[in-house]
This record gives structure tokens, sequence and C-alpha cells, in this order.
């Protein structure tokens, strides 16, 4: 019973890991920015909800997705777009500097105190199953995730912009010359990457009722480490990784001796290492990332 | 006559006109340095201590000074790096700073105390809970207004055990900070003194950023007994995350915590909280059963037009109160005079309680507290002034 529980503790974790992997994920994959400014999408949606506390639901909601959509493709146009042919280590180091401006303009503009939100508070609560107990959130985080994967694939899969984008993240300059328009599959990507931080900002306020301007710093270092292990670059492997971690994190959390448990990331973060050293591609290898002769 | 001539006899024309005793100049004002957080992530923990310390020296400017010299206050900012806190310490010393303020924190402050005491100065924390905090992890003339975590976590457990008569606890430790180690160390070791080991009935650890804690909460359903109350160390917001899904899954026992939950900031946090039991310096709703701290609270709501955000701010004003004592009594602002007068504090009263100081303690444990009761989502029930009575082995 209790290994059931935690099972279900496991996957809903894993979940809302595969969501924040899926934003950096996409964007790795079509222009091989690892977006670390992904964490601060996240933190708009949260003080967004933070800001409109006592509107409707609905208004909070699609304020939120806006911002972060906004956000996102401002960091494209401003800061991503003129770097575009700059190597991925200069991207990096622009994402940071991104992420650095937006959470210290939150800083200024609302301080550091983490401050509380009422937002789906009657999510919070649990159904009971048997003995089983699975908290309402969970149960939508993993459906809204399953949901948005299904909703990528048939994307990716059947649209014209989709199929662009597979092209894109498969040979960009190919992709270019035939052509496939790169501004425009690239603002997409970013406008998707937002709508997906959305979904993390909403599901991490609901859980935790509060909004600091850090909060995505740890989860976008999650999102990162689940996109590796999946493989970067493949959108499948970003999600896969994310259940996987989030897996490995409650297992641990649930059997490693008292003790030990207060060094769990660090159990986390070598099996994942250890995991790189025998499969160096992640789960799913892409096929961008073959060596061509 | 020179331009230099002509801009002396105009300034002291103009100290004059003003109105300005020439004489004053006999009585340069002592400056007290703060090399505190103005901007950053600590900078809302220190704004409060800092508008408190304005109240206490304007009260003792007010009566003609300290020892017949006006007090004044100089700031320089730590923006909230810890490496900064030297430069910023130093350039208050460099401006002329006999004495010097630090951050609430030993982490943030400590750097600053170590160059104010290495300058022979009095460096002074408001609210650093560390018990290093002092001659043994800084030096000679450091010292801290805060009581100290594990005083904190001692109180709650005796009132807990003694008062409540709850006889089993369970330990729930945010890895985060050093501070919530200790709290849960001392609360652990005080408990089984009192209750037993028997009385512990577990514990378990979170890190203060993982979106969730349902392992967590799925151990404690699943202990063969229930525990009758929870110590949960940690602050917000993962604490409040913590409490909120602990509620939500049903776990309804009381909790204790410590002045990290003082204030109502994050109360929206987690719906319609009861049963949430802290200690913390003063109740910051205008209802502390100590009158001095209501008319502290009154004075400051007057000053800035709002109650301090968290009673921390009582701790600024002892800084100033507790020091000036010390430089009364010693009937002189050097250093190692004043330290010496300082480490003779024995219940010494002041704002935050009665202060005691010895040759190798900077740091209080056993101090009065004022335990608050959160419930029907409402703060700041007081439930009463508590003490730790026996620290533990």
């Amino acid at each position: 019973m209790e290994f059931l529980q935690n099972a279900i503790d496991a996957i809903s974790l894993g979940a809302v890991y595969a969501l924040a992997a899926l934003g950096i994920g996409l964007i790795f994959s079509i222009m091989r920015l690892i977006n670390f400014a992904h964490g601060e999408l996240i933190m708009a949606g949260g003080f967004t909800l933070y800001t409109l506390a006592g509107q409707p639901l609905l208004v909070l909601i699609l304020a939120a997705l806006i911002v972060t959509a906004i956000l996102a493709l401002g960091m494209e146009r401003i800061a991503f777009r003129p770097l575009r042919k700059a190597n991925p280590a200069t991207l990096l180091i622009a994402s940071f500097a991104v992420s650095y401006l937006v959470q210290h303009t939150v800083l200024l503009l609302y301080g550091s105190r983490a401050m509380g939100v009422p937002f789906l508070a009657d999510l919070s609560t649990s159904l009971e199953f048997g003995g089983l107990r699975v908290p309402r959130l969970q149960l939508v985080t993993i459906g809204v995730t399953l949901l948005l994967m299904g909703g990528l694939f048939a994307f990716f899969r059947y649209s014209r912009t989709g199929l662009q984008m597979r092209a894109a993240a498969e040979d960009f300059n190919m992709a270019r010359l035939v052509g496939v328009r790169a501004n425009r599959v690239i603002a997409f990507a970013f406008a998707i990457s937002g709508g997906l931080a959305c979904m993390v900002s909403f599901y991490l306020v609901a859980q935790t009722g509060s909004v600091s301007y850090k909060m995505g710093v740890s989860m976008v270092l999650i999102a990162f480490v689940s996109s590796v292990v999946g493989g970067m670059g493949s959108i499948v492997g970003a999600a896969l990784g994310g259940f996987l971690v989030g897996i490995i994190s409650v297992s641990l959390q649930a059997y490693l001796p008292v003790d030990l448990r207060p060094y769990r990331d660090a159990f986390v973060f070598l099996i994942f290492i250890l995991f790189l050293f025998w499969k160096p591609e992640g789960l799913m290898k892409t096929r961008a990332d073959r060596e061509r002769v | 006559m020179t331009q230099r001539h002509i801009l002396k006899t105009g300034l002291a024309a103009m100290a004059f006109a003003a109105g300005l005793p020439i004489a004053a100049q006999a009585e340069e004002p002592f400056i007290i340095g703060a090399a505190i957080a103005q901007s950053g992530a600590i900078a809302p923990y220190d704004e409060g201590p800092a508008k408190a310390m304005e109240i206490a020296i304007e009260e003792i400017n007010a009566k003609g000074g300290l020892l017949g010299r006006p007090l004044k206050i100089i700031y320089s900012d730590t923006k909230s790096d810890i490496a900064y806190g030297a430069t910023a310490a130093q350039n208050v010393i460099d401006q002329g700073a006999g004495m010097v303020v630090v951050t609430c924190d030993y982490d943030y402050g400590g750097a600053a105390a170590s160059v104010a005491d290495g300058a022979n100065l009095i460096a002074f924390s408001t609210c650093a809970g560390d018990p290093k905090f002092g001659p043994s992890g800084i030096g000679p003339n450091a010292f801290t207004m805060s009581t100290g975590s594990p005083g904190q976590a001692v109180a709650l457990a005796e009132w807990a055990y003694n008062k409540q008569g709850w006889k089993t606890a369970y330990i729930l430790l945010d890895t985060t900070i050093a501070f919530d180690a200790s709290y849960a160390d001392a609360f652990e070791r005080r408990w089984t003194e009192l209750a037993g080991a028997d009385g512990l009935l577990g514990k378990d650890t979170f890190g203060g950023e993982d979106p969730q804690i349902a392992s967590q909460i799925t151990r404690i359903k699943g202990l063969a007994k229930q525990p009758d109350v929870i110590a949960l160390a940690s602050f917000p917001p993962g604490g409040s995350s913590a409490m909120r899904q602990l509620r939500a899954a049903g776990v309804n026992q009381p909790l204790l915590l410590s002045e990290s939950w003082d204030g109502d900031y994050w109360l929206e946090a987690v719906p319609n909280l009861s049963d949430a039991y802290l200690v913390t310096y003063g109740s910051v709703f205008g209802n502390d059963p100590r009158p001095e701290v209501v008319t502290f609270m009154d004075k400051f709501k007057a000053k800035y037009d709002a109650m301090p955000v968290t009673s921390h701010a009582l701790t600024g004003y002892s800084v100033i109160q507790g020091w000036s004592k010390a430089v009364e009594k010693a009937g002189t602002f050097d250093t190692d005079k004043v330290r010496e007068t300082l480490e003779t504090f024995v219940d010494e009263p002041l704002i935050t309680g009665p202060t005691t100081f010895t040759k190798e303690t900077h740091i209080n444990m056993q101090r009065d507290l004022v335990l608050m009761e959160v419930k029907d989502g409402k703060p700041g029930n007081i439930v009463g002034v508590v003490r730790a009575e026996q620290m533990p082995k």
C-alpha cells in the first residue's frame, strides 16, 4: 500500500518536471539554446497571479498566459534573435543574463519576501481511494501534462508549423534553404514555451500558495537535468526525463534512511551522472545529434 | 579675502542664522555605522530593525544625547551580498563610525562584523540567531540581540509538554538553512529529555524548494501512532508550502514554529490555518501582553504609518537601547570598556526581553518570547509569554 502511495506521489511530481522540461527541451531542439530564463517565465506567471489576486479564475489564467507568452516572445526578440548565429555557449550566457535581469526587476518591484497567494486552494485537498491519497491538484496536473504532451505531439505531427519546427530542429540551415521562415518558427516555439512555463506557474502557486522572485530557479535546474537525461533535443525525451527525475527523487526521499535524506539531491544527481556515463546521449537519441561526415 | 575664507564666513553665518549653537562643535555626534542590506534579497529583514534604530536614536537625542553627544546613524548598503558586507563595514568605519550594526543573519552579517571587530569596534547584529555569532564565530566585540533558535525550540518543547500535555512529537526539518537545523536539534534533545525517547515518533527532512512533500506526508500518515504535535523547522515560502500540503492531506496536528513565521504576509498560502503556534519577539498586531512592546509598536506606527512587518524590529531598537545603557554605565565610548559592561548584563530589561551577556556568550537563549497562535486563518492570538527553562545537555 505504501509502495502504491509512493508510486502515485512519484508520478505526480514527475508530471510537473515533465511540463517544465518540455519547455526547455522545445527551445533547445530548435535553436540549441538552453534557456535558463525559462524559470523567470514561470516566476512571471506566478507574479501575475499575485498581482491580480481576487479576479475571476478565467481572468487570472488568461492574464498569466498572456504575460508569459509576451515575456517569452520579448526575450526571443530582444536577447536571443541578435545572437542566433552565435555559438551555444554565448546563447547560454545570454539566457543567464536575461534570467538575472528579470529576477532583479521583480525584486525591485515586489521585494524579496515570499508572499502568500490564494489560488485554486480547493485543489489542494485529496481524494481517498481505499486508503490511497490522491491530491486533486496532482490528478489535474497529470491530466494536463498528458493532454499537453498529446497536443504537442499532434501539433508536431500534423500541423504545417509543427512540421517546420521539426525540420528546423533536425537541421536548421537546411530547413531555411527549403523555405522555412526561421523567425516565425522560432517565435512560435518561444510562445509555446511561455505557455508551458505558465502551466508550471499554475501548479507551483496552487501547490505552494506563495510566490517569490526565486520560485523558478530550482524548477529550471531540474528541467534542465531532465532534458539532458531525456536526450538533449528530443521533445519526447525531455518529457520522459522529467518523469524519470520525479520518480527517482520521490523514491529516494521515501526509501533513504533518515540521516541520508538531507543529501537526497546529491544522490539524484549522482544517479544521473552514472546514467550519462552509460548513455551519454540520454534516453532518446535525436537524429540531429548524429555526427555528420 | 580668499574664496575659502568667504565660504567659511558664509557657513558660519548660515549656522548662526539657523540658530545652531556654534559651541556644539565641541560635542560632535557619535556615529553609528549600519552596514546592512538596503537592497536585494535580505533587505526586508533589515528594514524593520533599521527603522526601529532610528526611533531609539531620536529618543536618546531628544534627551540630550549619550554622554552629552548626539547620536547619528549612517548607512552603507551591503546589497545583500555576503562578501560585500566587509566593504560596507569598512565604508562606515572610514566615515567615522564608532560602533557598527550589521545584518540580521550570521552568514550575511558575519563579514561586516569581522571587519568591525578587527577594527576594535563593537559589532552588533540585530537578530542573527546562530549561536556562533559572538566570540566563538567572529570575535570578542561581536554581539547579537537575537534569542537564539535553540532557545525558541526549547521554550516551545517545554510549553507543549508541560502546559499542553502533548506527549508525542514528530519533527519535520527543512534542510535549507542552519537556523532550522539547530532549532530541530534543540527541540529533539529537549523533547526526549521531557518525554523520553519514545515520545519522539520520528523525524524527516525536506528541501524548502521542493515543489511537494508528498512522500513526507505519506510517512507521517503511515506511522503506527499519530503524533500529538509536529515541530516544523522551516520558514516561508518553503515551509508554508509544506504546511499547506500537510493541512490539505488531513495532517491537522498542532505545529510548533520559530520566529521565522512572524507576521502575516505568508498566511494566504495556508487557507484557514489553525493550531499553528509560534514564538517570536513580540506581537505586531498591537496586542502584546507587555505594555512597553505595545508602546513601541504605537511609536513605530506613528512614525512610519504602518506596523513593522515582523517584530524583528524590536531587536533594532534593543541594539541601541542595550548598547547605550552599556555606554552610560561605562561612562565612555571606549570599545573595551563598553564590551566589558555589556558582558555584565544579567536580565537587563530591554524591549526584546531580559538580556544577559557573558564573556563567552554574546547571544541570548533563555529569554522571554511571546507565544501566538494562528487560529481560523487569523494570526496574532496571544497565548502568553514563554521562556526556555532548561537548555538541553
